[in-house]
């Protein structure tokens, strides 16, 4: 029999799709064959949330589920990330420093001298390679559901940077019940499932909710490949406005009346119990414009105090959720092979976001919010078509023992709680440590755990370096941190910039928060940056100066020559020292005279 | 970027407590003796007080000053009627309660038929004063603070409710048509909220019951005669609703069963009557309510029906020394 030329070319093309189609295929078998070795990854993130919030971390919210996790792995206490939530947000998912991979400055308020320039793009930018594209290069099934914030074109969404599945918010905030956004120009919040933008949300939307049914959903439908999955569960929660369930409202009615002052003193007392924090520590300065609490009608504590009851029936909704997950995790088996992440993208919240958003009257905007968010009665609070946030006064309860708040690169804006559980860490369950790690450490720490690499290059672009470095010795107990006293870490937010080494911390913050001058703090003596010590310490200004000179020189950090503080100083009261009784006058008591010398004036 | 703390606007809550002590029943004082207005047994803060003003125009076939309605058949009244009253909270045994006195005064004119004869009679003057104390027993504590009234929701609320009429209106023994009513009656009640969805003010839904029975002393001297009247038995129902901050609606609806009269054991029908009614409630100022309302009986063509219709107009005028304090500090800044 003689073969025609033209069935050995059908049989070699034939070949051909065969061994093509085993090389495609061989991989995805070998990574199921090696499952178990490879863990789920599943990034908890809380928008907003406070180092203090969880009660692993001394919270008198209550996370039980949170704490589950704290408890079968490790507290993190010395925990960095940006001071707001889309640079947080793009180094986490880049492994590269904001000033290079394109949030240089948050797209909101990128600043004329920053416009054009790489780095500065106000999205994620295409120079860097993310986390999802390569977890799901290594075979990892990739999944988000919640906030994005990093960017609203076909290309920078989601389904464009490495998830395979999703359901986002493509916006840094909105409502937690519809599509309703903040500002006549921008009135919809955009969404994307799957790579669509949708035109409407699932019926019985609430944010914390859908994100989890989604995600429960997506796990499930991969499930059956035998594939590990990364997932970045990035809740909305609790950021304002503070949207819940009526039924989660009232869980802690007249709990925070007491002011927050006592409820910082006693989330301290409990950090010092459990360890998060070292015996000695003092709380944070209260900022000079929040009153003392004790000095306020009840009337007024009252109403103040439903803010942090909304806030902390957010946190305990979010907990809850998680909780569902957790559950589902284990029901499945999947559980013990999944790897947790939970922390917050930056300090709490304490800036009245409303009043910037809504403007003044007879602004377009401040139309838009009259139609739309004008829900102002107390009762409410947390309903659809009402914004409320819960002021600095609780932002600094949730940053207990720390000074300020988000926006703000004092500890009170960058410092945060993290919990590491799963296979990888072998430190001793519920165990505490406080190297020093920052959110860019989370690339290459999960790239090692999951058996890749950063490669130099991605689809035929040269990659910047990382900025972190991995956990992985420090999770097996094997270093107490993954920096040495020599390493450095800096930021650079709104004009704001800070530079720590060891254990001193450099910070340079606009007035009146800062004094527009560069201050300087031991934060192992003083994490709540209390004492200044720039005047006795000029050595260590200038040593900590020239890494902020290396810093901004490595990343190409450029100071904004706009920034949403640069009028601050005008707008709050002058500020003066907190010192605790004074005036006397209004904490004098009335006097009682000895019951044996009183008497009745005589006739 | 505003960091300054607003820790309380004084001026929301001020006109938050006053918007509450004004659109609560409890200074809004019935506009028939008989009859309670939707919104009657809202609760607000403790040591409240109001001064109530109402006037109502009556036409139909009973004596509007006669809380049992005696139905006089084929007889034919107009009435024009004030109340006026005060009335004052107070916490009991860290229970919302409510002491109140009403004056009813007014004239009335119409034909009467008694015992065969007809008259056309009209009276004036003051009608007998009525005692009212509430008191909850079932839902929220009192509220004896601004952070309580904050914190208010009724829910599912459930109060004792007990009135008491003291004879010393003006009275002519020898007239069949009186605005006092010479004996002593007055009123058992469990008056019921139910709060159907949020308590926020333009969206409150409320459905309310006020399931009563009235006891009548006998009247010896009833144009010379005795009269007897049977416990009745009334049942108010409301749904109301908020439809501004300071406009609500309410439709209305009661029915009477029982208080059959006696005259010189010569016995008339027992009441079984049924009718509805709109109220419309606007807050004019801080200080000052105003409620409109109609109602009018259903199935009332038989003699022995009850036929009623009644315009009410109320003004309350409701203050709080607490949140007067609070707004001359507030005026003075």
């Amino acid at each position: 029999m003689v073969r025609k030329p033209g069935n050995l070319s059908r049989l070699l093309r034939t070949l051909g799709i065969v061994v093509m189609a085993a090389v495609l295929v061989i991989p995805a078998v070998a990574f199921a064959a090696d499952t178990p070795r490879r863990p789920n990854i599943v990034i908890i993130l809380g928008d907003d949330l406070g180092f203090a919030d969880m009660s692993a971390f001394g919270s008198e919210i209550k996370t039980p589920h949170l704490d589950s996790l704290a408890k079968d792995g490790v507290r993190f206490t010395n925990f960095y990330t940006n001071a707001s939530c889309s640079p947080t947000r793009s180094v986490l998912l880049s492994g590269v420093d904001m000033h290079q991979n394109g949030l240089g400055n948050m797209d909101e308020f990128t600043a004329p001298n920053q416009w054009g320039v790489d780095g500065y793009e106000g999205v994620l930018n295409d120079r860097v390679a993310t986390l999802p594209q390569l977890l799901k290069d290594a075979g990892y099934h990739t999944y988000m559901v919640g906030k994005w914030h990093l960017g609203k074109k076909p290309e920078q969404i989601p389904a464009a940077r490495g998830f395979e599945r999703d359901f986002s918010l493509l916006d840094g905030a909105g409502s937690y019940w519809d599509m309703t956004n903040f500002t006549a120009a921008a009135p919809k919040s955009v969404f994307t499932e799957d790579g669509k933008y949708l035109t409407r949300l699932p019926d019985d939307y609430y944010a914390t909710k859908t994100y989890t049914d989604k995600l429960i959903s997506f796990i499930e439908a991969g499930r059956a490949d035998g594939k590990p999955f990364f997932a970045y569960v990035s809740h909305q929660a609790p950021h304002d406005p503070l949207h819940l369930p009526q039924d989660w409202r009232n869980r802690h009615v007249g709990e925070y009346d007491k002011g927050w002052d006592a409820v910082r003193q006693e989330r301290l007392q409990r950090q010092i119990e459990l360890g998060i924090m070292p015996a000695g520590t003092k709380l944070a300065e209260r900022m000079w414009f929040i009153p003392d609490p004790i000095v306020l009608a009840p009337a007024t504590r009252a109403i103040l105090g439903k803010k942090m009851e909304l806030y902390a029936g957010m946190v305990e909704n979010l907990d809850f959720h998680v909780g569902r997950l957790i559950d589902y995790l284990k029901k499945t088996g999947q559980y013990d092979n999944t790897i947790f992440l939970v922390f917050g993208d930056n300090g709490a919240e304490g800036t009245d976001l409303f009043k910037m958003i809504a403007g003044t009257p007879g602004t377009r905007d401040f139309l838009f919010a009259a139609i739309n968010w004008s829900q102002t009665h107390p009762n409410a609070w947390g309903d659809p078509g009402n914004y409320v946030g819960y002021g600095p006064m609780w932002a600094q309860v949730s940053m207990t023992p720390f000074s300020q708040y988000k926006g703000w690169v004092s500890e009170g804006g960058i410092h945060n709680a993290l919990i590491v559980s799963g296979p990888g860490v072998t430190r001793p369950k519920g165990s505490i440590n406080s190297g020093i790690m920052h959110v860019a450490d989370i690339m290459p720490t999960l790239l090692e755990i999951a058996g890749a690499s950063y490669p130099k290059t991605y689809q035929g672009r040269e990659l910047p370096a990382l900025y972190g470095k991995s956990w992985g010795p420090v999770l097996a107990g094997k270093a107490e941190s993954p920096r040495t006293e020599q390493d450095y870490l800096a930021w650079e937010l709104f004009g704001n910039r800070a530079v720590r080494q060891g254990e001193w911390k450099l910070r340079w913050l606009y007035k009146p928060l800062g004094k527009g001058e560069w201050e300087l703090f031991n934060l192992a003596a003083d994490p709540a940056e209390r004492k200044d010590l720039a005047a006795e310490r000029p050595d260590k200004v200038k040593a900590l100066i020239a890494l902020w000179d290396d810093y901004v020189k490595t990343n190409g950090v450029i100071l904004p020559s706009r920034s949403p503080f640069e009028t601050l100083d005008d707008q709050l009261p002058k500020r003066v020292p907190d010192d605790p009784g004074y005036p006397p006058l209004i904490y004098k008591k009335q006097f009682v005279p000895p019951r044996d010398m009183v008497a009745d004036p005589k006739p | 970027m505003k960091n300054k703390v607003s820790p309380m606007n004084l001026v929301v809550w001020l006109r938050l407590v006053v918007a509450t002590m004004l659109a609560i029943g409890v200074l809004c004082p019935p506009e028939a003796l008989a009859q309670t207005p939707a919104r009657f047994y809202w609760k607000t803060l403790s040591d409240a007080n109001a001064v109530p003003v109402i006037v109502q125009s009556f036409s139909g076939n009973t004596n509007p000053f006669d809380s049992a309605h005696t139905v006089t058949p084929g007889a034919s009244f107009d009435a024009t009627m004030a109340l006026a009253g005060y009335a004052r909270t107070f916490s009991l045994f860290d229970r919302a309660a409510m002491g109140a006195i009403i004056v009813p005064m007014g004239r009335i004119s119409g034909e009467v038929t008694v015992a065969g004869r007809t008259f056309n009679k009209s009276a004036n003057g003051f009608g007998d004063p009525m005692l009212e104390f509430n008191i909850n027993i079932l839902g929220p504590p009192a509220q004896k603070n601004i952070p309580d009234v904050m914190r208010y929701e009724p829910g599912f609320s459930l109060d004792l409710l007990v009135d008491l009429a003291l004879p010393i209106g003006e009275y002519d023994s020898d007239q069949p048509l009186n605005i006092g009513q010479n004996r002593w009656y007055g009123r058992l009640g469990m008056p019921i909220i139910w709060q159907l969805g949020p308590w926020v003010p333009g969206r409150r839904t409320t459905l309310e019951f006020l399931p009563a029975v009235w006891f009548f002393g006998d009247n010896d001297d009833y144009v010379g005669q005795k009269m007897k009247t049977d416990p009745m038995y009334q049942l108010d129902a409301h749904l109301t609703r908020d439809l501004t901050e300071h406009f609500w609606g309410s439709l209305d609806a009661t029915w009477y069963y029982g208080g059959k009269a006696t005259i010189n054991g010569v016995s008339g029908e027992k009441r079984n009557d049924f009718g509805v009614g709109l109220t419309l409630g606007y807050q004019v100022t801080d200080n000052l309510n105003l409620t409109f309302g109609y109602k009018s009986t259903l199935n009332d063509n038989a003699p022995g029906d009850l036929q009623m219709d009644v315009f009410t107009v109320s003004l309350v005028y409701g203050w709080h020394p607490l949140v007067e304090g609070m707004r001359r500090l507030k005026g003075g800044e």
